[in-house]
């Protein structure tokens, strides 16, 4: 069931209990595990933090803490699948789930006991109605497999009203609310919100834009509920001639240009590395190198200042930086050049955006060195979240900035080889084993940004109309000693897109009719592990599926 | 052993051996206040084991009382060193610093700057510092510490707080260069005894180390320019 108050419902039942959290492997869930934490050291609560990658991994940490814990607060994972079915937990089990994943299961919906749903009512949740799915307590509650019994005409004319509906609502996947904004709210509401805890809720948020989980509507819409937010801790302390510390943390609202990482770089690197300016410039062509040149030129700025490290550029370049450059990128097509952010400034040296952070960030969750295991990475990335922590948020920044030099580089030569192949309904490009950094392809998040940063330069690169318009999906060596492939599909690429993405229930379908041996372990569905021998009928099944 | 005291230590006395007598050691005391628990720690060897740490000395300015604001209500609480309370929100009460930081940290509270705190205030009294010869009055025994430790976790609470660090660090770095030009004038003059008034715990426990240690060196040079007296070997004191 859905929880209405936040406060009541959910954070004074928990505040004198001993809480499991088990937290999801994306930044959003980490920054709102931080805003959790942060709650739970000022009430001194007892927890055991759990980071999971998968439902098996869920299932497991479910077992090794159910005899000690009642309850359990789940971030970014359980919200799709009913789980009490999953987990098959006891009857004083209760489970809070702050999950970002939709659509949200009917049966954790319509759960009044164990079920507490940590998530806004908003109106684009169109959840079917009790009487529309369930039916009397002698017929099983539908679900989206559909029912094989073959009672008279009528109830099964119903059954399959029910089934439709479901289908149509579970057929497509998409994302809702930041949980960092959620938790962020609940710290509101106790009266207990710092700043920290705000640029938190605004990396959450971030998050979201750049994995390209949300609409660029929705994505306004919460930065101007954060801007209120940001405006109101701004006027509580400072005033004109009591300055605060400079130490202090202070957040601003930016409508800062949309490259990656440009601070820590030289505006030279992060012009060539953004998805954005790349693929729109062609840069993987000789002419696009070329426009490159002259839009520099056009802008007046030196080809030396603009290699150097942005901090040491001069100061009456830096100054106008932002409007010089939009005024020539409109020149150049590139009309959404800027893009409304927040940025963070503390000490006299340390400036961050929010993307930066997210990138480091999502570098070090997924970072591939041999001798890390999955929860080194995650307290890492979660470590680098803190103030405190300044060397490891540069540390991510820097490998931040080698991901995305793969990134370009594989699409630059998927573009150039002709990689990407037109299967009919949709694209498929699959990375062969020697590409370089194929490693780094082998983590869903990674995976997820080359694919769309592919689809992007390819609906830029081809002059097939047809072909722009089609999903991408996108295939790496994902273990080599198992054989196994990871496999992602995002959906097609365009300006008012709703981010609606159907792979999930089309890979499983296409598993189940082909028998391939797949994994659907990831939280997001449209991510699977396959083995590489089935990749071929698992492709064909999928083409006969969607045609 | 060192001398650990109640209150504030606003004198220093400092004996210095001369030439001859080897009975008395070197030793530091109060006369303020506490009744002065003076002991002559000569026959240790580890002149380490003299000194307190600095972070010893800031858990005694943590016993130093701050005003706050609690957002929470609680009863008295009747605690060893004294009854704290009642807590009321809105309402401001006298609590221990090492109290008001914990319940700062859990967001609980907000701190009320002490009185001192204040940069006109702390302006006079560099002034005053940097003019006169000797120490003068310190705003509070514990001011380094507890600038300290209330500018690292309240300073959304403190108006002006870069300011009131750097006077506080320039009143600091005066009375230190006070103090080292009167260590030195003290050895080189070889005098007998100095005393010197509003000197901090803080301020005493950086010296201390320096100064008992360059006091025995020159014990030990002094003692053995004198062949064939009746110690063998010099003793450390």
């Amino acid at each position: 069931m859905f929880v209405t108050d936040i406060r009541k419902e959910f954070y004074d039942v928990v505040v004198n209990q001993r809480v499991a959290l088990l937290i999801s492997s994306d930044i959003d869930a980490l920054c709102a595990c931080k805003i959790l934490q942060a709650l739970f050291h000022c009430d001194q609560v007892q927890y055991t933090l759990v980071p999971v990658t998968g439902w098996q991994d869920l299932g497991t940490a479910f077992l090794e803490h159910k005899e000690q814990f009642h309850y359990f607060v789940l971030v970014n994972c359980g919200a799709n699948v009913d789980l009490l079915e999953m987990l098959q937990p006891d009857e004083d089990s209760v489970f809070f789930i702050c999950d970002t994943h939709r659509p949200v299961d009917v049966i954790n919906v319509y759960n009044d006991t164990q079920i507490k749903l940590l998530i806004k009512q908003d109106d684009d949740l169109g959840v079917p109605s009790y009487d529309d799915i369930f039916r009397d307590e002698d017929e099983e509650d539908g679900d989206d497999s559909g029912n094989e019994s073959d009672l008279g005409s009528e109830p099964s004319g119903k059954r399959r009203r029910f089934d439709e509906i479901l289908f149509d609502y579970e057929q497509y996947e998409y994302h809702g609310t930041s949980a960092a904004m959620m938790l962020f709210e609940l710290a509101w509401v106790l009266s207990k919100d710092t700043k920290d805890m705000l640029w938190w809720a605004i990396i959450g948020l971030t998050d979201q834009w750049v994995h390209d989980k949300i609409t660029h509507m929705k994505y306004v819409t919460d930065i101007a509920t954060m801007q209120r937010h940001v405006s109101r801790h701004n006027h509580r302390n400072e005033d004109e001639e009591n300055s605060l510390s400079i130490d202090c943390m202070r957040i601003s609202f930016e409508y800062d240009l949309r490259l990656t990482l440009y601070q820590h770089w030289s505006l030279y690197e992060s012009i060539c590395n953004s998805c954005y300016t790349s693929c729109n410039f062609k840069l993987w062509s000789l002419n696009g190198q070329k426009k490159l040149q002259e839009f520099l030129a056009d802008m007046g700025l030196p080809l030396k200042q603009v290699r150097q490290k942005f901090n040491c550029m001069d100061i009456s370049i830096k100054e106008n930086l932002r409007d010089v450059i939009e005024e020539s990128s409109n020149k150049y097509g590139m009309k959404d050049i800027r893009i409304q952010t927040f940025g963070v400034h503390f000490g006299f040296k340390n400036r961050f955006l929010a993307s930066d952070v997210v990138h480091a960030a999502a570098a070090l969750l997924e970072s591939t060195e041999k001798d890390e295991s999955a929860s080194d990475t995650f307290i890492k990335a979660l470590d680098c979240l803190s103030r405190s922590n300044l060397e490891r948020l540069h540390l991510g920044i820097d490998l931040a900035k080698k991901k995305l030099i793969a990134i370009q580089q594989t699409v630059a030569s998927c573009i150039c080889t002709n990689l990407i192949l037109s299967q009919g309904p949709f694209l498929y490009c699959y990375l062969m084993e020697g590409t370089p950094d194929v490693k780094l392809f082998s983590k869903p998040m990674a995976l997820t940004l080359l694919c769309k940063y592919l689809l992007k330069a390819f609906v830029h690169s081809t002059r097939n109309k047809r072909c722009k318009l089609l999903p991408l999906i996108m295939a790496a060596p994902m273990d080599v000693e198992k054989g196994t492939v990871i496999v992602a599909g995002i959906p097609p690429e365009s300006e008012t897109s709703d981010k609606k993405n159907f792979f999930g229930r089309a890979f499983e379908k296409a598993a189940e009719s082909t028998s391939s041996r797949t994994l659907h372990d990831h939280f997001d569905t449209s991510i699977i592990e396959l083995k590489t021998e089935d990749r071929t009928k698992f492709l064909d099944a999928l083409i006969t599926l969607l045609s | 052993m060192p001398i650990v005291h109640n209150g504030a230590v606003t004198s220093c006395v400092f004996f210095a051996v001369s030439g001859n007598s080897y009975s008395a050691g070197t030793f530091i005391s109060s006369t303020v206040g506490v009744p002065a628990l003076t002991h002559s720690f000569c026959k240790q060897n580890n002149p380490a084991v003299q000194t307190m740490d600095p972070s010893e000395v800031e858990f005694l300015a943590e016993k130093e009382m701050v005003k706050i604001i609690p957002n929470f209500s609680l009863d008295k609480i009747y605690l060893i060193g004294g009854d704290l309370g009642p807590f009321n929100p809105g309402l401001p009460v006298d609590v221990p610093v090492w109290l008001a930081l914990n319940l700062k940290q859990r967001q609980k509270c907000r701190i009320v700057p002490p009185e001192w705190m204040d940069v006109e205030k702390l302006e006079e009294i560099r002034e005053l510092e940097r003019k006169e010869d000797a120490f003068t009055p310190v705003p509070s025994p514990y001011y380094m510490e507890l600038t300290k430790l209330l500018l690292n976790h309240a300073s959304d609470n403190i108006p002006k707080a870069d300011e009131i660090r750097t006077l506080v660090k320039d009143i600091w770095d005066t009375r230190i260069a006070k103090l080292r030009l009167s260590a030195d004038s003290f050895i080189s003059q070889q005098e007998a005894h100095a005393k010197l008034d509003n000197l901090t715990l803080m301020e005493i426990n950086t010296t201390r180390t320096f100064l008992l240690d360059s006091l025995n060196c020159m014990y030990k040079l002094r003692s053995n320019l004198q062949p064939g007296s009746n110690k063998g070997k010099a003793l450390d004191y």
